[in-house]
């Protein structure tokens, strides 16, 4: 396509310029400026990083006085925060709402993509639609429907939600990636005998493990890093993640400083994990949304 | 969907026995869709959807989490008289300047991304790096930085700049401020990473034979680059926007608690104070029916978006 329009050789309007020649060329200065330009940029995204290792290691006194550092603020740390026990709450809560958002979101995107069933359109619309709702929109009547349950300060009641709130965007995208599989392939796994189940899971699923990573890193990160259900779900101290039990923690007014970053830097550590490790799958799961 | 129009449609050429098998096969099929669907629908209805009504019902009641007196639409009438609301609404207001700021910077560091300059891969795992990061924790940090002994004044003094010393979070209409650039701050690796995927499917040729033809480069960045990323910019404004107006509640939490006064308290978060501070459960499920008012026009407005592009 290109090669037509390279041919013309007048342009359409004059070039306002007098730079006519091509551009392009492979310019050091340039190549230099806009590597100091990332740098600073980098400085800039890094800072809390650098703020949060620094502060950490120093006791409260060095960090108000300006002196030394020290491991004073990490071995005090366990008094202020139970931080291992709320890592394993915050593995607790992840693992079971991503499992509960991997199996329901699977099997319905399959049933939306391949199974059509009578309005399966209009309810997966429904469905992408609660996408829509705010969590805070929902969460009073929520809260007062588990507490009437009496799973309200138990994991199962976090989970449920914490589940349900992933569940929509999850669900759009198992669709969107069983419906780049073609019909054919199912087709050929009735044709040879297998009910639908088992085409589901002998074949489908197989196939959308991409997809299924990609869910469960973004609700991991959704998940650890969030605040408002577990601090309403789980109250109890001893039950809480450990961004709760953080959050709790500064609203507290807590004055000693150090301890907090020690404990930012702690609970933002296995985000930065999985972050580092699974990039391209996160990636993929921010910009799903924009479709083709 | 299909572009082949030389085959016949299959369905016509099978005959009438098969076909009736193939729609004993449809009627298992579509049982088999139902079934597996079931447990997304149920779950999404019952956590999302049935509250979202019972939301609207409470709305019009003096729900205290136990009981409900029914009042009727009058609630929201009386709402709308509150002088906070409108306050808690003009915070909201003030939040979506920065949307235009969290899209346009980082279109340009995309861009400057884009040059593929040595390490450049580097520097976008460090740029989308805090998008791991909960705003808990961004928040945490930001409460250091603003701080009147915080690294800001540091900063400000250390370029002899010590006169515009700086206290925003300890002042009512200057808070906003603060959590404002936080929120600009910690939008800037998702939205780079938006563009550059946008930026990667870019169509290189129509830029060269532009370039051939003369045009100047800011007319390739104006004409020809930027509407080709429409969508992707289109995409980045929406994510952002929804975020202003739902995502602010840890930053808030941890960084003001919607103070000095009620100088930070977003709608989102005023629903919380509302609800669990106050125990206004009816009120706060007003408030949150009023956010989710607001999320579905930003979301109509979208779809129109799109619609119109077609």
């Amino acid at each position: 396509m290109s090669t037509v329009v390279d041919t013309a050789p007048v342009p359409p309007e004059p070039a306002p310029g007098p730079v006519l020649q091509p551009r392009r060329r492979r310019r050091p200065v340039r190549s230099v400026v806009l590597f100091l330009a990332m740098i600073v940029i980098a400085l800039v995204m890094l800072y809390p990083f650098y703020f949060m290792v620094d502060t950490s290691l120093r006791s409260q006194d060095q960090f108000l006085h300006g002196g030394g550092h020290s491991f004073a603020s990490w071995s005090i740390l366990n008094q202020a925060l139970p931080w291992s026990r709320q890592l394993l709450n915050s593995t607790i809560v992840c693992t079971a709402s991503i499992a509960i958002i991997l199996f329901v979101s699977s099997l319905a995107g399959f049933a939306f993509a391949k199974l059509r069933f009578r309005m399966s359109g209009f309810v997966l619309l429904a469905v992408i639609a609660a996408m829509l709702i705010p969590v805070q929109s929902i969460i009073i009547p929520v809260y007062v429907n588990v507490a009437r349950v009496h799973l309200l300060n138990t994991y199962a009641g976090a989970v449920i939600v914490y589940a349900a709130l992933g569940t929509p965007f999850a669900t759009f995208l198992m669709t969107a990636y069983y419906r780049s599989i073609p019909d054919d392939v199912v087709e050929a796994g009735i044709v040879d005998g297998l009910s639908y189940g088992a085409v589901f899971r002998r074949i489908a699923l197989p196939m959308s493990v991409p997809a299924l990573v990609t869910i469960t890193v973004l609700q991991f990160i959704q998940i650890w890093d969030d605040l408002l259900v577990g601090l309403l779900f789980l109250q109890n101290p001893d039950q809480r993640t450990i961004t709760v039990g953080l959050g709790a923690l500064a609203a507290g007014r807590t004055t000693d400083i150090p301890v907090l970053m020690a404990g930012s830097l702690l609970s933002a550590i296995p985000a930065i994990a999985v972050y580092l490790v699974f990039q391209r799958f996160l990636i993929n799961g921010l910009t799903a949304g924009i479709g083709k | 969907m299909s572009h082949t129009p030389l085959v016949l449609d299959p369905a016509e050429s099978i005959p009438a026995p098969l076909r009736r098998q193939r729609s004993a096969l449809e009627r298992k099929r579509a049982r088999a869709g139902l079934i597996l669907a079931a447990p997304a629908v149920g779950l999404v209805a019952l956590v999302l959807g049935i509250p979202i009504i019972q939301a609207g019902y409470y709305s019009m009641t003096d729900w205290n989490g136990l009981t409900a007196t029914w009042i009727g639409p009058s609630t929201y009438l009386h709402e709308f008289q509150n002088p906070i609301f409108w306050r808690v609404l003009q915070n909201n207001a003030l939040l979506l300047l920065a949307v235009p700021v969290a899209v346009a910077i980082p279109l340009g560091i995309a861009f400057l991304l884009n040059e593929k300059v040595a390490g450049w891969q580097v520097f976008r795992s460090i740029y989308f790096l805090p998008t791991a990061i909960s705003w808990v924790v961004i928040g945490m940090v930001a409460l250091r930085f603003f701080a009147a002994e915080g690294t800001l004044n540091s900063l400000l003094s250390s370029f002899g700049l010590g006169f515009l010393h700086t206290d925003l979070l300890s002042d009512e209409h200057q808070a906003l401020l603060a959590v404002g650039l936080t929120f600009i701050w910690s939008m800037l690796g998702t939205n780079t990473i938006i563009f550059l995927t946008g930026m990667a499917t870019l169509d290189q040729s129509l830029a060269e034979a532009a370039r051939v033809d003369g045009a100047s480069t800011w007319q390739i960045l104006t004409r020809i680059t930027l509407p080709q990323l429409k969508r992707f910019i289109q995409f980045a404004t929406v994510l952002t926007l929804i975020s202003a107006f739902t995502a602010l509640f840890s930053l808030i939490f941890v960084m003001t608690g919607g103070g000095p006064g009620f100088g930070t308290t977003t709608l989102e978060f005023f629903v919380y104070q509302t609800a669990f501070a106050r125990g206004a459960f009816g009120t706060g499920a007003m408030l949150g029916i009023i956010l989710f008012a607001i999320m579905v026009v930003i979301g109509l407005a979208q779809l129109r978006l799109l619609r119109t592009e077609d």
